[in-house]
């Protein structure tokens, strides 16, 4: 029995099992934040991607020297793992250059049509794109687009450009350098020229760079010369808006997303989605017919709203109560707000899946938002609403019915966005959804609860009787003695 | 316990009162419903049963619900109060409304008091929870306990390890002394003649080359310099480090000088190894442990933890080790809430001081005047329960009290109260008693009479009405829920069958252009408050639940209650909106 509201009930033995994986998750997040011991890093060597298991926490000394034997170890393996060295290999080395102006011009109205396949792409940004990828590798895979329809003699053509975040992540993760170019784009990465033989090549100054680069020559920077990180940074993080450059709060987020290992993609730009309004729709000549002949009274104008008299139902009396609009989720969106920045979706992501590439993928898993905590506050009613709206109807699971799945279903709710709410770099994503306890009428239960079973009736009666206090008007009594 | 299921735990079924729950709340609001009986075709008696039962409600019909029950304003707690027993239990079994005054929840302090007098708790709720924190305190009492006890365990391997080790040590001291006197005798016999060259008496070593004690010492693995090591280290961990052996070996309390010197003295002077001594640092361990001091025993404690909280040395500060032990007897099997996990060596209270401070103290200051043995205990003194009052003398001194959301809800939906007024004690109609409410949801209350005052749609009262009645009208049990830091809080069923599952903050909101032109006051929450709050709620495993009140400007408030009818009318223009609120973790969700 629960009867204490102001009880922890972690402690309650008897758990609903759907409230299992909750209570797991919780368990788990609590860990999330606990200090590391180092000693399992040694275990295994494949260091970045593992998973600490996290030990007990000692708070403070009890001088056995099991407990230092311990600590010294796990400082040994500290060490260890600090002193490890990193190893970039020359096959791995990526350069890219900072073009900052090359398609400033450019119109991204041609980025929304559909590929040959009828398959939507993702919405470009080409107008950001301000890095060049010199060359393709694995590392750099998912990462930038080529800017497709150029004619065949563009300079550069098919390249990657890299958006601000991509080319800074990758910087800060020492996959990347970032080149300041000295000499013009056409110089650098010329358009192939048809030989004689019939094939194309492309006779780069970079070539003969890339020679004296081997050679250790000094006319490896007669191109131009390495940025460090401070001047990737300044180069490439901005305020919200401006072309080629992203907030440090979006940079934050999209890296911690990315080193969470998912796949992040730039969202629609705000201003270009104008929000579908659509009537709802009219009602059909039935439902008209059906209003019409179960037209409620109009409620007293202050009450009661539960008209005396003889109900062999719940449902009729809590009909009557409900007078106040409930909200429907559906697959049109109902609100009549726009989103602004920055309660818009900023970023898609993927979980990570090996089927992922960065043309052909399904819907985004997450729609995420990207706020700070000290400029903004909690979403308002028109934000709130025309964020959500703005991301896909996502009902819960199918198998979530009947009243056992109730509390999953309700706190899955419908569409759905993460705001990520950065505060002084420090992250925390909150998973906004639209509710829909109006789809659950609890009451439709009710009857099923005081239903006569097989004749008791005798017995119901002299039951309201012995409690004395049912109702307070001995009805039960009354009742049972006729 | 894993295959115990709800219906045939043994223990549920012997706790579970007579009347089953969901008999006695069977009714989710104040209103009885009678049910035809169902009409099964296969069983033709069935039909009569039912024909019966509808003739008789045709014939007889029963009173119209719902019955009304009476409660009174009180405009200083701004709650409904209701004093007849029977409103209480009803409004209370069907609906969950309302609170006792001197309750949790369920209005049952007399019985709680009838209980408490007569010398037994009682199965209330209160003394249920109290009963089970009781548990969950012992359960930790008794975990801390067995944790200190392993690492007391730890400490004392650790601690016979030692002094096997110390004991090799003092061996191989011994023989270094010997060695040393050996070396000195030599060296102050004059220089023998060449022909009389006596061969040396110390017995041959296989490898020559370390003569003397000092190459002896410096040797990297011996036997004394691993010692040594172990003494550096045990040392250094509480001093400032000193700087040669010799001088470690010099540290008065340092547990090894008892059994260095006493070994130096041996080889020295063939005293014989001082027994009562190490009789007595033998004997203190034991007597700890009964929790019974005696003080000059005490002083030589080899315990490892009283070494390292031993005296100061050159004016150096007193580190003292935090220790605790258990004795291998109990006591006494309760334990108190301020209880410390080991009775006896609760720190630093005045009456019982822990027995290690104690013999630290007595060190510190080397009293060793004998004292009579301390015997420390950890029960506090428990109250002298109160003489049995007569049953039959005792009033019930506790009301009930219903909110003014809850006291409306069951004036203008239910139609099931009627509140009056304190001093006429003439019911209030149902329109003045919105008046009323909402002119108390400001503080200070707002006048009624004046006429400027005319009813706000963005009054609180009406703002948290709204939620109130959406919840309540879709047959959920909202409560308010301020002990979770939430404006309420949602029970599937009741208070009594299940833990609420959300936690409901309400939003007003203004989105409306035409309150552009109308003054009022914007509701600001800051992020933390947000997080705060559902950092609270997920702690006590509840969901939050953002609710929206999008409030209709004044004009059109104003339009429905004037032309169309009323509250009724009115609260149809607000909007609703419940907005799921949850962390989300990005390394939990791949």
């Amino acid at each position: 029995m629960a009867l204490d509201d102001d009880d922890i009930p972690t402690a309650t033995p008897l758990a609903d099992p759907s409230q299992d994986a909750d209570g797991a998750l919780m368990a788990e997040e609590a860990l999330e934040e606990e200090a590391q011991d180092y000693r399992s890093f040694l275990k295994t060597r494949n260091i970045s991607a593992q998973t600490i298991r996290k030990g007990e926490k000692d708070f403070e000394s009890h001088g056995t020297a099991k407990q230092e034997n311990a600590l010294e170890q796990s400082r040994q393996a500290m060490q260890e793992v600090l002193s490890y060295t990193r190893i970039h290999k020359l096959q791995n080395w990526q350069r890219a250059w900072y073009f900052p102006d090359w398609w400033a011009d450019y119109n991204e109205g041609e980025e929304r049509e559909n590929d040959k396949n009828g398959e939507k792409r993702p919405y470009g940004h080409i107008r950001d794109r301000v890095v060049l990828l010199e060359t393709p590798s694995a590392t750099t895979q998912n990462f930038g687009r080529a800017v497709t329809g150029q004619p065949k003699d563009a300079p550069a053509r098919s390249k990657d450009w890299l958006l601000p975040e991509e080319a800074l992540y990758l910087i800060e993760r020492g996959s990347l350098d970032l080149w300041w170019p000295t000499r013009g784009l056409e110089e650098l990465f010329p358009p192939p020229t048809v030989t004689k033989d019939g094939e194309a090549s492309a006779e780069s100054l970079l070539d003969a760079v890339g020679e004296a680069f081997n050679t250790g020559e000094d006319e490896e920077y007669e191109t131009g010369f390495p940025l460090s990180l401070q001047a990737a940074y300044s180069l490439l993080v901005g305020d919200d808006g401006e072309r080629g450059k992203i907030s440090l709060q979006k940079f934050q987020v999209y890296s911690n997303l990315k080193r969470a290992s998912y796949q992040v993609h730039r969202a629609l730009p705000v201003q270009g989605e104008s929000s579908i309004s659509q009537s709802p729709p009219s009602p059909t000549l039935w439902q008209w017919f059906s209003s019409l002949l179960s037209s409620e009274r109009k409620p007293q104008p202050f009450g009661p709203l539960v008209q005396p008299g003889l109900y062999r139902s719940y449902v009729p009396i809590y009909k009557q109560m409900a007078i106040i609009p409930r909200h429907k989720p559906s697959a049109v969106p109902s609100s009549q707000f726009e989103t602004s920045d920055p309660f818009a979706v900023h970023f898609h992501i993927w979980k990570p899946a090996a089927k992922w590439s960065k043309i052909r993928h399904p819907a985004p898993d997450f729609y995420v938002a990207v706020v700070d905590a000290q400029e903004t506050e909690v979403p308002s009613f028109e934000e709130i609403t025309a964020l959500t709206d703005s991301t896909p109807p996502a009902p819960g699971k199918p198998e979530w019915t009947g009243p056992g799945r109730l509390y999953p279903r309700l706190k899955h709710g419908h569409r759905n966005v993460i705001v990520a709410v950065v505060d002084h770099g420090i992250i925390n994503y909150m998973r906004f959804a639209e509710g829909a306890f109006g789809d659950e009428l609890l009451f439709e239960r009710f009857d099923s609860r005081t239903v006569p079973r097989g004749g008791k009736a005798g017995g119901r009666g002299g039951r309201g009787g012995g409690r004395g206090g049912r109702g307070g008007r001995g009805r039960g009594r009354g009742r049972g003695g006729r | 316990m894993l295959q115990c299921t709800l219906g045939e735990c043994p223990i549920l079924t012997t706790t579970t009162p007579r009347v089953p729950l969901h008999q006695i709340y069977a009714l989710p609001v104040p209103i009885r419903t009678f049910p035809l009986p169902t009409f099964y075709p296969n069983n033709p008696i069935s039909l009569l049963h039912l024909a019966y039962a509808w003739l008789r409600q045709v014939v007889s019909p029963p009173a119209a619900e719902p019955s009304v029950h009476t409660g009174a304003w009180d405009p200083d707690t701004r709650s409904v109060h209701i004093n007849d027993p029977k409103s209480i239990r009803a409004l209370w079994e069907q609906g969950f409304f309302g609170k006792g005054s001197l309750s949790r929840s369920e209005p049952n302090w007399l019985k709680r008091e009838l209980g408490r007098r007569a010398g037994q708790a009682g199965h209330v709720s209160e003394a249920r929870t109290e009963s089970r924190r009781e548990e969950r305190r012992n359960a930790k009492w008794k975990r801390a306990k067995a944790e200190l006890e392993a690492i007391e365990q730890q400490r004392l391997e650790e601690a016979s390890l030692e002094e096997a080790r110390l004991e090799e040590a003092k061996l191989v001291e011994a023989r270094l002394a010997e060695l040393q006197a050996a070396e000195a005798r030599v060296r102050a016999t004059p220089h023998p003649a060449p022909g009389e060259a006596t061969p040396p008496r110390t017995p041959p070593m296989e490898p020559r080359p370390p003569v003397g004690p000092a190459e002896l010492l410096a040797l990297p693995n011996s036997l004394a310099s691993l010692a040594m090591k172990h003494i550096l280290v045990s040392v250094e961990r509480t001093y400032k480090p000193p700087v040669g052996p010799a001088e470690l070996l010099a540290l008065p309390n340092s547990s090894a000088s008892p059994l260095v010197a006493a070994a130096s003295e041996a080889s020295a002077s063939t005293t014989p190894v001082p027994v009562e001594h190490l009789d007595g640092v033998k004997a203190v361990p034991s007597s700890l442990a009964n929790g019974i001091v005696s003080p000059p025993a005490s002083v030589a404690s080899a315990n490892g933890s009283a070494r390292s909280t031993s005296e100061t040395r050159e004016g150096q500060p007193l580190k003292r080790r935090k220790s605790v032990r258990f004795s291998p007897q109990v006591e006494s099997t309760t334990f108190q809430h301020h209880d410390p996990p080991s009775p006896r060596h609760s720190a630093g209270g005045s009456p019982s001081r822990t027995t290690s401070v104690l013999v630290d103290e007595a060190r510190d200051t080397a009293v060793v005047a004998p004292s009579p043995p301390i015997i420390f205990q950890g029960e506090a003194p428990t109250p002298v329960p109160e003489a049995a009052v007569p049953v039959g003398e005792l009033a019930n001194k506790e009301h009930f009290q219903l909110a003014p959301e809850e006291a409306f809800f069951l004036v203008f939906a239910v139609g099931t109260l009627s509140v009056v007024d304190p001093v006429m004690l003439a019911p209030i109609p149902t329109d003045k008693l919105l008046d009323l409410f909402c002119a108390h949801s400001y503080y200070p209350p707002r006048e009624i009479s004046s006429p400027s005052r005319s009813l706000q749609p963005q009054d609180p009262f009406l703002v948290n009405y709204a939620v109130y009645h959406h919840f309540r009208s879709l047959g959920w049990v909202p409560r308010h829920g301020i002990k979770f830091g939430v404006d309420w809080i949602l029970y599937q069923r009741g208070p009594v069958f299940d833990h609420s599952e959300f936690g409901i903050m309400v939003m007003p909101s203004f989105s409306d252009k035409r309150w552009e032109l109308v003054e009022h006051e914007k509701p600001k929450k800051s992020w933390s408050w947000l997080m705060g709050a559902n950092r609270v709620l997920a702690h006590v495993l509840k969901s939050m639940v953002l609710v929206y009140v999008d409030i209709p400007p004044p004009s059109v408030f104003e339009e429905a209650m004037r032309h169309n009818g009323g509250i009724a009318e009115a609260l149809k223009k607000y909007t609703i909106r419940e907005v799921m609120v949850r962390r989300f973790s990005a390394n939990r969700n791949r």
